[in-house]
C-alpha cells in the first residue's frame, strides 16, 4: 500500500518536474542578467538607509536622495555644458595618446636602440606625479584648452605604449621568419602580422586609458579650468555643497562607464576575432 | 573692364572694412581671478555686464586661478595680463626673483583673515587657541603669517594643533566638532555659516586684523610687460574696475547677479552675502582717509614688515613701493 502510494506521488509529480526546472532555471537566469543592478540597488539602497537611521547631516555623507535632488536642482544645461567640456579634453587627450602611444610602440618593438633610448624616458615621464607638474605645465602653455588636453595625455598614454609593444613583441618568431623568407618588407610584417597579433593587447589598453582620460581630465580641471566636472567638483566644494559635488562625480563615473562599453564594443565591432569566443 | 572695376572697388571695400574693424576693435585683456568664482570675486563680472569695460573699449576674458600666487606666477609668464591677488604675494615673489609683476589698485586695505569657531566656542580671544585644534586650508597664505601673529600675540605657535586639509573639507570638520576653529577668510563664512545651520550651530568670528594684523590684502595686479607695451590700456581697465567695484559695494546683489549671468550654477542670495562679507575689507577706515584702491605708504611697509617676518626675509630685501605702480588709479 504505502509503496503504492509513493509510486502514484512519483507518476503525478513526473511530468511538473522539468517545468519547475525550467521556470527555476529561468528565473536562475534573469537573476544573472539582473545581478549588477540588484547589486547596485542594494548598495544605494543601504546607503541610503544608513544616512537615514543614523541621521547622517549633508556635509558628512549625503544620502543618495538628497545627491539626486542637488542634481535635480541644477539646470540640465549646465550639466551639459560641464559634460561636454570634460569629454571634449577626455577624448582630445586620448586621441593624442592613441596617435602617439601607437606608433612609438612600433618603434620601440622593432628598435633596440630606439627602445634602450626611449623607454627609460617614457617610464621617467610616467613615474612624475602628473598632479605635481600639472600647474607648470599650465603656466607654459596658458589659457585654453591645450595644457588639459595635454595632461590629460601624459596621464593616458603609457598604458597604451606599454602593451601595445607587448602585443607586438607577442608575434611568433616563426611567423616573422616566414614572412622574411617570402620577401616581405618590414612595413608589410608590421602591418599585416605584428599589429593583428598586437590587437588584443592595444584594446586592453585602450579600455584602462579610457578611464584614465576622465581622470586626466578632471586633474587638469582641478588646476585650472573654467568649465568641466573636475571644475564643478572643485566649485561645489569650495562653497560646501557636498551633494552637488556627489552629483557630479556620479556623472563622472557614468561617463567612464559608458566610454568603456564604446571602446568594448569598437572591438567586437572592428576585430570581433581578437576577442575569446566566449565575448564575440 | 566693367567687372574688374567692380572687383577693384569690392577689394577695395573689403581692404577699408577690415582696416576700420581694426581701427575700432577693442583691446582684449586676460583677467585671471585669484581663486575659483565666488560672491567676493563679483565686482569684475558686474564691469564686464554692465558694459563698463566695453565702454573702455576692453574685452575681457576672465580666467580662473587656484591662489594668489598663481595669479602672480601667470601674470610673469604672460599667461594672463591683469587680475587680482594678494599684495603680499607679490611682495614675497618680487623680494626672491625677478617678478615682472605690479600692484595698480589695492582692493582689501585690511587683511581678510580669520578664525571661524561655532557659536559658544570656549574660544573667546587669540590666547584661548593654545592647546586646540585648528582645521586650516593645506596651501593657504593664512598659515604663513598664523605664527607670526601668534607669536607677537605672545602665544606659543606649537601650543596650537593645526590640521591641514583640502579646504572643501573645513566647513564639514567644523560642523562635526573634529576641529574647534577653522582659518578661513572673511568672505567665507556666509558658505560656513550655512553648513553649520544643517548642524544646528551658528558661527562666531575672531578678526585678526583685531590681534595686530594689519596690511593691504586683495589687489589688482598687471604685467609689468602690458603696462610697459600699452598703459592706457591698464589705466582704462584699472578704471573699469573701480567703477564696478564701487557699484558692487552699492549693490551687492547685482554684482552677484552679473556672477550667475557668467556662473549659471552660482547661487545669487550666497554670492551677495559673500560680498557683503567683504565690504569691510574694501570701506572702512583706511579707505575713507585715502580714499579706496590707494597705497598708503606707511601701511604699504606695515604690509611688507608682515611678509618679511613671515618668511624670514631681511626687511632691506625689498623697497616694497617697486611693487607698486600708482598711475592707474582712477580719482
Amino acid at each position: 500500500m504505502n509503496s503504492q502510494t509513493t509510486s502514484a506521488a512519483r507518476s503525478s509529480a513526473a511530468p511538473l518536474q522539468p517545468e519547475l526546472t525550467k521556470r527555476k532555471l529561468l528565473v536562475l537566469a534573469w537573476l544573472d542578467r539582473l545581478a549588477p543592478v540588484l547589486a547596485a540597488l542594494a548598495v544605494i539602497g543601504v546607503w541610503e538607509l544608513i544616512c537615514r537611521v543614523f541621521a547622517l547631516p549633508n556635509y558628512l555623507l549625503p544620502s543618495p536622495s538628497a545627491i539626486v535632488t542637488s542634481a535635480f536642482a541644477l539646470d540640465p544645461g549646465i550639466w551639459l555644458t560641464h559634460t561636454w567640456a570634460t569629454l571634449r579634453v577626455s577624448l582630445g587627450g586620448y586621441a593624442l595618446a592613441i596617435i602617439i602611444a601607437i606608433p612609438l610602440a612600433v618603434l620601440l618593438a622593432n628598435s633596440r636602440l630606439m627602445s634602450r633610448t626611449l623607454y627609460p624616458m617614457l617610464v621617467v615621464i610616467q613615474s612624475t606625479p602628473i598632479v605635481g607638474v600639472a600647474p607648470i605645465i599650465v603656466v607654459l602653455m596658458g589659457a585654453g584648452e591645450m595644457p588639459r588636453i595635454f595632461i590629460t595625455f601624459l596621464i593616458t598614454f603609457f598604458p597604451i605604449v606599454v602593451s601595445t609593444v607587448t602585443g607586438l613583441m607577442s608575434t611568433p618568431e616563426e611567423l616573422k621568419e616566414l614572412s622574411r623568407s617570402l620577401g616581405a618588407s618590414k612595413a608589410r610584417e608590421i602591418r599585416n602580422i605584428q599589429l593583428p597579433f598586437a590587437v588584443p593587447y592595444i584594446f586592453s589598453a585602450l579600455r584602462i586609458s579610457i578611464t584614465l582620460a576622465i581622470i586626466g581630465a578632471v586633474v587638469a580641471e582641478f588646476v585650472a579650468a573654467e568649465k568641466g566636472l573636475g571644475f564643478f567638483i572643485a566649485f561645489s566644494t569650495s562653497f560646501l555643497r557636498i551633494p552637488q559635488a556627489f552629483a557630479a562625480l556620479i556623472v563622472l563615473v557614468t561617463l567612464s562607464l559608458l566610454l568603456f562599453q564604446v571602446i568594448a564594443l569598437v572591438q567586437r565591432w572592428l576585430f570581433p576575432w581578437s576577442l575569446p569566443k566566449e565575448s564575440r | 573692364m566693367a567687372l574688374r572695376l567692380f572687383k577693384h572697388s569690392l577689394f577695395a571695400l573689403g581692404l577699408l572694412a577690415a582696416s576700420t574693424t581694426a581701427a575700432f576693435a577693442a583691446d582684449k585683456i586676460r583677467w585671471m581671478n585669484d581663486w575659483l568664482p565666488s560672491g567676493d570675486k563679483a565686482a569684475i563680472y558686474l564691469g564686464v555686464e554692465q558694459g563698463f569695460f566695453a565702454e573702455e573699449g576692453i574685452e575681457v576674458e576672465i580666467i580662473n586661478g587656484r591662489g594668489s600666487s598663481e595669479v602672480v606666477t601667470r601674470l610673469a609668464a604672460g599667461a594672463a595680463d591683469m587680475g587680482t591677488g594678494g599684495l603680499p604675494a607679490l611682495l614675497q615673489a618680487k623680494a626672491e626673483q625677478t617678478i615682472n609683476v605690479s600692484a595698480v589698485m589695492s582692493i582689501y586695505s585690511m587683511q581678510p583673515d580669520l578664525l571661524i569657531l561655532p557659536e559658544g566656542s570656549p574660544i573667546r580671544s587669540l590666547a584661548d587657541v593654545e592647546g586646540k585644534t585648528l582645521g586650516t586650508a593645506t596651501f593657504s597664505a593664512s598659515n604663513v603669517i598664523w605664527p607670526i601673529l601668534l607669536r607677537s600675540n605672545d602665544i606659543d605657535p606649537d601650543s596650537v594643533n593645526l590640521v591641514r586639509m583640502d579646504p572643501g573639507a573645513l566647513g564639514p570638520m567644523l560642523a562635526a566638532g573634529r576641529v574647534d576653529g577653522t582659518i578661513n577668510w572673511i568672505t567665507k563664512i556666509p558658505s560656513f555659516a550655512e553648513v553649520m545651520q544643517e548642524a544646528g550651530k551658528d558661527v562666531e568670528v575672531i578678526l585678526w586684523s583685531d590681534y595686530g594684523l594689519d596690511g593691504y590684502g586683495l589687489s589688482v595686479l598687471a604685467s609689468d610687460r602690458l603696462i610697459q607695451r600699452n598703459p592706457d590700456l591698464v589705466e582704462r581697465a584699472t578704471r573699469a574696475y573701480s567703477r564696478a567695484l564701487a557699484l558692487a559695494v552699492e549693490n551687492p546683489r547685482l554684482a552677484a547677479e552679473a556672477l550667475k549671468a557668467h556662473v549659471p550654477e552660482m547661487d545669487v542670495e550666497l554670492a551677495a552675502a559673500e560680498f557683503e562679507a567683504s565690504i569691510p575689507l574694501i570701506v572702512n577706515d583706511i579707505s575713507d582717509a585715502n580714499g579706496i584702491g590707494t597705497f598708503e605708504p606707511e601701511l604699504l611697509a606695515k604690509t611688507w614688515e608682515w611678509v618679511a617676518r613671515s618668511q624670514e626675509l631681511a626687511l632691506d630685501a625689498l623697497d616694497p613701493t617697486s611693487a607698486i605702480d600708482t598711475r592707474f588709479i582712477a580719482d
